[in-house]
């Protein structure tokens, strides 16, 4: 990689701004590894033990290492759980939607309408009118609310993204491929989805990532030790806060930083094929 | 041509919208104009516009719409300030590819970290103890720590950081979209850089701008957790909402959540009609 | 040998504003070279679509070998369109391309190996069966198309402006590989074009197309000698135009009163034209220059005003009488005898002139405007 010095001034400032983005984390980083139960500055002592210790019994919420939280770790698969479905969920749907909301059918406008208010109603009233739905139509909470959440904000964006990258050709590979014999299902199988599978697969990676950062809709929904950022928020509320969240954080920076190293070596495949 | 596939394909995304969307906001409107609401049940008493009317005149209300809309348009402003150069340095300035990529994928990591963790970790920068005022002390420009973080200037740094992406992705991928060749036509005519930046780069930019405007403003809206925790006594219009929730007064409730839905209406009015979406979007 | 393709009355509208086909009715004879031809937009790629079964369109008839295509999908008809983009597919071999058909059929492998062999031979791409089509030539890549839609052996193939985005002078080369493989493979092709030189050398027939309407059909030469409109006069070959009225006849001609005067022209019998409004057509090439104008029935003397070098021939410009321009087509040893800005004397026969009516199908057009093209 080359490094050149052509337009310096700008190169500096997109550095000073990543440099700002991720100086909280360096920190948070830095400050697990504090003795001190303070979250601020100074360094008191190096230890581990706000990720291992074991705990001696009298512990409580911000004072269990985050290794023998057992609900950390719950609230952590449960993210999981509902990131996966929800990624999955988005993807289905905007699949499904971005190939057909290329035709020209009566409707086509108003459904496009309707999938964009996901994304422009606040989350506050999403997650307040889902409550009160639920209670209407006698749908009891469950695994399947926040998830449902999570998609319908996630899916306006995918669509967006899914039909504004599609290659403009695509109609015309799928019309010689009926000129050609091929039934509707057939072009679909051997044409369309060949064609468009990498934005699939960023489809259902893009719902994943945004239920997974979610929180503001899921709090009304969820109670109890739900999934990760209302556990945290929760804790955060009714616990001091101590350098163990900053060791949760650093773990939860460690899998992120994982998921994204994947997430980039696929988008370099995806570059790399066309 | 077999026209019912089409529909049954439309059929998922159709079912969401209805029951994820559109009952629970009807519900939302018509618990709004109700008197009360017995919770066991679940029977809504009563059609009445006497919420409203609370609402508008209640001494409160212009106060907290004032909060409410101001600081959602003043992030907006600071995102914006902060996006688009960024943005525009990215896409102009950026040759490598890899680098671009790079980047963005840097810019991805701290979005996926929990917004808890990425709060708190404002402590120890903008604390009483944190780095900020420890300088400042020991430098002697100050007595007494500043209360950075739980005022609005926390409130303003954390909306930033959470929401900074919003902005600068919709108006990076619009800056990416402009075709280079009129750019050169530009210049060919002669056109001194900031007009080619004003009439040609900005202005095509402008349905990214729009864009990036209304997704920080609906989600700062939206979002009654950051004023609530962290700024302190900060009235907003999400965060009355919560409170009255919680208090099991759903119909009040739903009169500000109404409120708001059509504030938010209103935005995505004003961006159907600023830039064609479906002219992005749609190729026929 | 009979019709193979019957379009009754087609009409497609493009939402609620504009109208594709207005009307459309034709048929097509089986095994003949049939080219539509018409400018930009007037229909005849949607008329392809429409028959290929991948338009729908909204009232009329459409019959492949007799049956009522209503209803029926484009992988059920027996035959196959190429588009003008050709849309090879990016993501299969040049074999897998060719291939493609007979495995949607359902063919066995040993059946495709040896059809798609000879196909790539038929078109002089054998050896490049593992090629993707990236490393393809766009002329490459368009007979990969073309033997992709020809390999399933449809009963009519259909070709959407193929020779569009090619080099004038390959054109020619194409055009003659067009027709020899119409004689090898012996099935109905039919393409369209917006080039007139196309369609002369190519068709068996021609449909003359213009916005949704058809403005002639025939055989290239009836089409150009006695067109039925002003527009199929024009589209098809270059000619002079010059509006007038019948105002008399005698024994077999009649006189038209035109801006240069009395015009006569052969009365060819079936209508009378007394009376009529219309305009008087003769082409380039059948005037004459000089000594041969003066046994020519009507004769001018005309100022030489300008000329365009064309190769084999000159057309050159005269103007009669400061009013009208006329076009000659003129041999390069004639022409270098002639002198800017003089008179000379020019004429032509009255069998050669076409007397057209209308300007054009459709109705409320003005004839200016047809001439002089908007």
């Amino acid at each position: 990689m080359k490094l050149s010095v052509k337009h310096l001034p700008a190169k500096i400032y997109i550095a000073i701004i990543i440099v700002i983005v991720y100086l909280p984390i360096i920190l948070v980083v830095l400050l697990s590894f504090n003795v001190s139960a303070n979250v601020t500055f100074p360094i008191t002592g190096w230890t581990l033990d706000w990720y291992i210790a074991k705990p001696k019994g009298y512990e409580y919420g911000s004072y269990i290492s985050v290794l023998y939280d057992k609900s950390f770790w719950k609230a952590l698969t449960n993210s999981v759980y509902v990131s996966v479905a929800a990624g999955l969920l988005t993807c289905f749907i905007v699949t499904m939607t971005a190939l057909t909301l290329r035709r020209r059918i009566p409707g086509r406008d108003i459904l496009f309408y309707m999938i964009l208010l996901g994304f422009i109603v606040p989350g506050i009233a999403l997650g307040l009118g889902n409550v009160l739905s639920h209670r209407m139509l006698g749908w009891k909470p469950s695994f399947w609310t926040p998830v449902m959440l999570d998609v319908i904000f996630a899916v306006p964006f995918g669509l967006v993204l899914m039909m504004a990258r599609f290659e403009p050709k695509l109609m015309e590979y799928e019309l010689s491929a009926s000129s050609l014999k091929a039934s509707p299902l057939q072009v679909f199988r051997h044409i369309t989805l060949p064609l468009i599978i990498w934005e699939v697969i960023s489809a259902a990676i893009f719902g994943f990532l945004l239920a997974w950062s979610e929180v503001i809709r899921t709090q009304f929904v969820i109670h109890g030790t739900g999934v990760l950022s209302t556990f945290i928020l929760t804790e955060l509320e009714i616990n001091p806060v101590t350098t163990k969240w900053y060791a949760a954080g650093t773990i939860l920076t460690a899998i992120s930083v994982a998921g994204l190293i994947v997430f980039a070596w696929i988008l370099s495949r995806q570059t790399a094929r066309r | 041509m077999v026209k019912y596939t089409n529909y049954l394909m439309l059929l998922p995304g159709l079912l969401l919208c209805v029951f994820f969307l559109v009952i629970p906001l009807g519900i939302i409107i018509r618990i709004g104009l109700a008197e009360s609401v017995s919770t066991a049940e679940f029977e809504i008493h009563g059609l009445t516009l006497q919420n409203y009317v609370r609402y508008f005149t209640s001494p409160q209300t212009i106060d907290i719409l004032g909060n409410t809309f101001g600081t959602a348009l003043i992030t907006c402003f600071i995102c914006f300030l902060v996006a688009y150069p960024f943005a525009y340095f990215l896409t102009f300035y950026i040759e490598n590819q890899k680098i671009k990529s790079y980047i963005i994928s840097l810019l991805m990591v701290p979005f996926l970290i929990d917004w808890n963790i990425r709060t708190i970790a404002w402590i120890p920068i903008l604390g009483d103890k944190g780095i900020v005022n420890s300088t400042l002390m020991s430098l002697g420009l100050i007595k007494e720590p500043i209360s950075l973080l739980f005022g609005q200037a926390g409130l303003y740094i954390i909306w930033l950081q959470t929401y900074v992406l919003f902005m600068m992705f919709p108006i990076y991928l619009a800056l990416n979209r402009i075709d280079p060749d009129l750019i050169q036509a530009a210049k060919v005519l002669k056109a001194p850089p900031h007009r080619v930046f004003y009439d040609v780069i900005f202005k095509l930019s402008l349905p990214g701008v729009v864009c990036g405007w209304i997704f920080v403003f609906v989600s700062t809206l939206g979002d009654f957790l950051t004023p609530g925790l962290w700024a302190g006594g900060f009235q907003t219009l999400g965060l009355s909402i919560s409170t009255f929730f919680g208090k099991n007064v759903w119909p009040y409730a739903c009169t500000l959540s109404t409120v708001m839905i059509v504030i938010a209406l209103a935005a995505l009015y004003i961006l159907l009609k600023m830039v064609d979406i479906k002219k992005l979007i749609y190729e026929s | 040998m009979g019709e193979i393709i019957v379009a009754k009355d087609i009409v497609k509208w493009y939402g609620k504003e504009v109208l594709a086909l207005n009307g459309i009715s034709f048929g097509v004879d089986e095994g003949e070279f049939y080219v539509i031809i018409g400018p930009s937009g007037c229909g005849k790629s949607t008329l392809m679509k429409i028959m290929a079964g991948i338009l729908d369109y909204d009232s009329g008839g459409l019959y492949i070998n007799g049956k009522n295509m209503k209803g029926v999908p484009a992988h059920k008809r027996d035959l196959s369109l190429m588009l003008e983009t050709y849309a090879v597919f990016p993501h299969m071999s040049v074999f897998d391309n060719i291939a493609f058909g007979l495995r949607m059929i359902g063919k066995d492998k040993g059946y495709i190996k040896r059809k798609v062999t000879e196909s790539l031979e038929l078109v002089g791409l054998s050896g490049l069966e593992k090629r993707s089509p990236v490393e393809l030539s766009g002329g490459q890549r368009q007979r990969v198309a073309l033997a992709r839609s020809l390999v399933i052996e449809p009963s009519v193939l259909l070709l959407d402006e193929p020779l569009s985005h090619v080099d004038y002078r390959l054109q020619r080369k194409l055009m003659e590989d067009f027709k020899t493989l119409h004689k090898k493979v012996g099935i109905t092709f039919v393409l369209t074009t917006h080039v007139q030189e196309h369609a002369l050398i190519l068709a068996d027939r021609v449909m003359v197309m213009n916005t949704g309407v058809i403005e002639q059909i025939g055989t290239p030469e009836e089409v150009y000698r006695t067109p039925r409109t002003v527009f199929s006069a024009r589209f098809v070959g270059d000619i002079n135009l010059v509006p007038g009225e019948v105002v008399s006849k005698d024994d077999a001609e009649y006189a038209v009163k035109t801006e240069i005067g009395e015009l006569k022209a052969l009365a060819s019998g079936e209508t009378d034209m007394l009376g009529k409004k219309l305009v008087y057509a003769i082409r380039p090439e059948f005037i004459e220059v000089g000594k041969e104008a003066r046994s020519c029935k009507n004769k001018h003397k005309a100022k030489f005003v300008g000329y365009y070098y064309l190769g084999n021939f000159v057309e050159c410009v005269f103007n009669v009488e400061n009013k009208v321009d006329l076009k000659v087509s003129v041999p390069p040893e004639t022409a270098g005898n002639l002198k800017l800005g003089k008179k000379y004397a020019i004429g032509w026969r009255s069998n050669d002139v076409a007397l057209l009516e209308k300007p054009s199908v459709i109705e409320g057009l003005d004839v200016e405007e047809v001439i002089y093209g908007k």
